[in-house]
């Protein structure tokens, strides 16, 4: 039997298309998964805890290990073995902490003699570290050779301010009512009683909300209520103890009104 | 020269593909007009709607990549047509003027079917990404009426080109010429501006940090990738354009009934590969000066595309890149098969295949790339102890340079095939020549190995100095070739038709591998933005976040080829109906001959 020229070519196309397929299904498999915010602000962490979340941060939303390595010279930034000892001699004026977080915020103020002036601002897009998250990168840079001594309150109030979701999240407005959502929070949400809020609650049993609103984005808030273990737990805090039902057990106005009160929480 | 008959000839079905485009076009312009309402309204609606069964994410890559598909050929074939048709209006060979509408009648069938997913592709964005299209509008707003007004300029242009054919033959072929032209140019500027919005995603400019336009539109227009994609997209869309041109005329060789159709084809299908060899031997160099703006743009970024969770995906590309070189160069090679004079080249074929073969195992070796454990442990880190120091750039930019230059060495042993030179300079001509092959041979790999001996940063400026090697022996060859060439003894014509029929399944090989290629690279241009809709300013905060592995991207670049390559089948199908029609109908003449190599009216 001939078979027609259009199925030859057809199989022949496939058989191509397949192979290219096939090869690239057999490689190793990675995704590039958009990074989880942390916030670390109200809750006792041991700077033991804040090094491995700042550890963490280097490796993957920082991308600081695209470029630095850890005791090997690299060709694109210097090597950060030590720099926790060395940071605090490098710029006269400046201590250990301040030169980090300098670096990080300004990194044109402090490049190292030899290498390109490349590194990004890691407060601003497309890095956008929040200050939780520079808090516990600059604990885990000191550490590296040094004493850990940075507390949140050395992260400039201004760092991060704005960056996550950029024209994204400027364009979040909710109808909700903050005052009755500030009652939902002290009674139906029940929240107060694992959260503080400004004045509002004093638990220590959840992160202190005082501020979510300039470290977290609404998207985050909003998810965060409706589901608590897919948005993650802040670090030093136990897992699974948000309840996940208030996507029930609020109407959508009170859910609204919530979290227009959180937003009101700088 | 005769004039053509069937242009004209085309009647209802011609009108029919008219209405249908500008249908689309005002439906198009309606839609941008509405646009601002739309921005308005957007601000109170949800961030993303969710496309049914598949997703929206989904949904919007398939029409994308159809969309460039069809784009692409429509913008590239004609680039070349107009070419072609000035070639036969200056020498008076109806072959070219034939090959020429008839590679305008293979666009002018895929003008709707761009202009129908185009419409589709942005219905997709505004129902589905609001909110991301409301940011796209604040900035680009004034564009979209110049992109409207210029594709009504090229639609109008395009159709008075194909149905004009017969009516500004003659004395009349210089307007035609300029409507050819003209087209081209309006093409082109629509691409510019398409380009545009696709930069700026990627490395946007002249904003401010939350985003807003900060001053003239321009600004954000003339990003750090926008000159670099138009260039690199014009030259690709050559490429494909040349590809699929060669890939059906190779279906009509192998179709073909008679001895004459298969010659006709021959010559299609050679030509075809000819513009798409002409342009693939320059893209890389359009690579090249996009990653460097990209790298210029963001470190970041550059660093995730290349040695991030996208490394694999050079290595896919190098393996296609050197399958598109080794099968270029292997249908030359069996090309001059059918020409009497060749057997005096027979003998270099075995070591520029040899350096094809090294150049596509070196280009294809992987360096830092994302391995599982046991493969790290097999070999004792993330490389290879032994090979894995040919993969890194100073390796592969050399290798890539020299299979440039075996390519275009094949293609000038084709080109003097059956011709022996005359002129009294040719010992010193072909000396130079050599000596430019020599010299720029030397300089790549000399580069190439002090490359590994420097810092990276000085190393990235050795690969400009292998380009400007490469590129300066290409135009020193040419320039000699040419004029050396010229009234050289013939050996014996061309025997138009009787090449080897796998021949043409190299040709169907390029034009897929091509086109999947294209839908790779799509890929890498989109993913490198990761999380972010517009990088940095934009964040992605749908549930498609996530930057799929290439597992998943190739299943879907597979399936959307397929679908390309079917409506693509069933357009030319359509367009052969109608062809068949008229002919019968309106005693439409044959296509010149082609055998021998010379038109019967030539």
């Amino acid at each position: 039997m001939r078979v027609p020229v259009g199925v030859k070519v057809g199989a022949f196309a496939v058989a191509i298309m397949g192979s290219y397929t096939y090869f690239a299904n057999s490689i190793p498999q990675i995704e590039s998964r958009p990074p989880q915010e942390l916030s670390l602000e109200g809750g006792s962490v041991t700077p033991a805890q804040l090094v491995k979340a700042g550890e963490e941060i280097y490796t993957t939303k920082g991308t600081c290990e695209i470029c630095h390595r850890i005791g090997q010279k690299g060709t694109r930034a210097p090597d950060l073995a030590g720099i926790g000892g060395r940071a605090g001699k490098t710029t006269p004026g400046l201590s250990a902490k301040g030169y980090i977080i300098d670096s990080l915020l300004h990194p044109g103020n402090h490049v190292v003699e030899g290498y390109p002036n490349i590194m990004p601002a890691v407060d601003k897009p497309p890095i956008a570290l929040n200050r939780s998250e520079l808090w516990a990168l600059t604990a885990f840079l000191q550490s590296l050779g040094g004493t850990v001594d940075v507390a949140l309150a050395d992260i400039p109030a201004t760092a991060g301010a704005g960056g996550v979701g950029g024209a994204a999240a400027a364009a979040v407005t909710l109808p909700g009512d903050p005052k009755a959502g500030q009652a939902i929070f002290a009674g139906k949400g029940t929240c107060i009683a694992c959260h503080k809020a400004g004045a509002l609650g004093a638990s220590p049993v959840g992160p202190d909300l005082s501020q979510i609103a300039r470290i977290q984005t609404p998207e985050y808030i909003m998810k965060k209520i409706l589901d608590p273990a897919g948005s993650g737990t802040v670090a030093g805090y136990p897992k699974g103890v948000m309840p996940p039902m208030f996507g029930q057990s609020l109407t959508a106005k009170e859910y609204v009104d919530l979290v227009a009160f959180l937003l009101t929480l700088k | 020269m005769k004039p053509r008959t069937s242009a004209s000839s085309q009647g209802p079905r011609g009108g029919r593909d008219c209405a249908w485009t500008v249908l689309c076009t005002l439906t198009l312009l309606g839609l941008l007009a509405a646009l601002p309402a739309e921005a308005q309204e957007a601000a109170t609606e949800p961030a993303y709607r969710a496309f049914p069964l598949i997703g929206s994410r989904l949904a919007v890559w398939a029409v994308a990549q159809l969309h460039l598909n069809f784009a692409a050929f429509i913008l590239g074939v004609p680039i070349f047509a107009v070419i072609i048709e000035i070639v036969g209006w200056r020498t008076g060979e109806g072959r070219y003027d034939w090959l020429s509408h008839e590679l305008v009648k293979l666009t002018f069938a895929a003008f709707s079917t761009t202009a129908l997913l185009g419409a589709l592709l942005l219905f997709l964005f505004v129902g589905y990404y609001p909110r991301f299209w409301t940011y796209m509008t604040s900035i680009f707003f004034p564009t979209y009426w110049i992109y409207a007004l210029l594709f009504f300029a090229e639609t109008f242009t395009v159709y008075l080109w194909y149905y004009g054919w017969d009516w500004l033959a003659g004395p009349r072929k210089w307007i035609h010429v300029g409507l050819g032209v003209l087209s081209n140019l309006f093409g082109t500027a629509i691409l510019v501006v398409a380009n545009s919005w696709v930069t700026f995603m990627i490395s946007p400019a002249g904003i401010t940090e939350s985003g807003a336009l900060k001053g003239s539109v321009w600004a954000a227009i003339n990003n750090f990738t926008w000159m670099p994609i138009n260039i690199h997209r014009l030259i690709a869309n050559i490429v494909f354009g040349g590809t699929i041109a060669a890939a059906y005329a190779a279906f009509r060789f192998l179709a073909a009934k008679t001895d004459e159709e298969r010659a006709r084809y021959d010559w299609m299908g050679y030509i075809g590969n000819f513009v798409a060899l002409s342009a693939f031997i320059v893209l890389p160099f359009a690579g090249y000066y996009l990653g460097r703006e990209i790298y210029a743009f963001n470190q970041t970024m550059g660093i995730t595309m290349m040695g991030g969770f996208m490394s694999w995906l050079w290595i896919i590309q190098a393996i296609l890149i050197g399958i598109l070189f080794l099968g270029s160069n292997y249908y030359l090679w069996l090309g001059m098969e059918r020409i009497p004079g060749s057997e005096r080249y027979r003998k270099y074929v075995p070591p520029m295949l040899i350096v094809l073969t090294l150049g596509f195992m070196i280009w294809a070796t992987p360096r830092s790339l994302v391995v599982t454990l046991d493969e790290a442990r097999a070999m004792g880190g993330t490389h290879h102890p032994v090979l894995g120091v040919l993969g890194v750039m100073s390796a592969k930019n050399t290798v890539v340079n020299l299979m440039i230059l075996t390519t275009f060495l094949s293609y000038i042993l084709y080109r003097r095939a059956n011709k022996v030179p005359t002129k009294p300079w040719v010992r010193t001509g072909m000396a130079v020549q050599w000596a430019a092959f020599g010299l720029a041979g030397a300089v790549v790999v000399f580069y190439g190995v002090y490359g590994y001996f420097v810092e990276s940063i000085v190393r990235i400026g050795f690969s400009v100095y292998q380009v400007v090697a490469v590129l300066g022996a290409l135009v020193l060859v040419m320039a000699l070739d040419i004029p050396m060439f010229r009234g050289a003894r013939s050996t014996g014509t061309i025997r138009w038709g009787t090449i080897a029929p796998r021949s043409q399944y190299v040709l169907i090989l390029l034009a897929v591998t091509f086109t999947w290629l294209m839908g790779l690279m799509g890929f890498a241009r989109s993913g490198i933005r990761q999380h972010w809709h517009v990088y940095g300013v934009m964040r992605d905060t749908s549930v498609d976040a996530v930057t799929p592995a290439l597992g998943y991207a190739a299943n879907v670049i597979t399936l959307v080829t397929i679908a390309f390559f079917a409506l693509v089948m069933f357009i030319f199908w359509l367009g052969g109906l109608a062809e068949k029609g008229t002919a019968s109908a309106h005693g439409h003449a044959p296509a010149p001959a082609i055998a021998g190599g010379r038109a019967p009216d030539a």
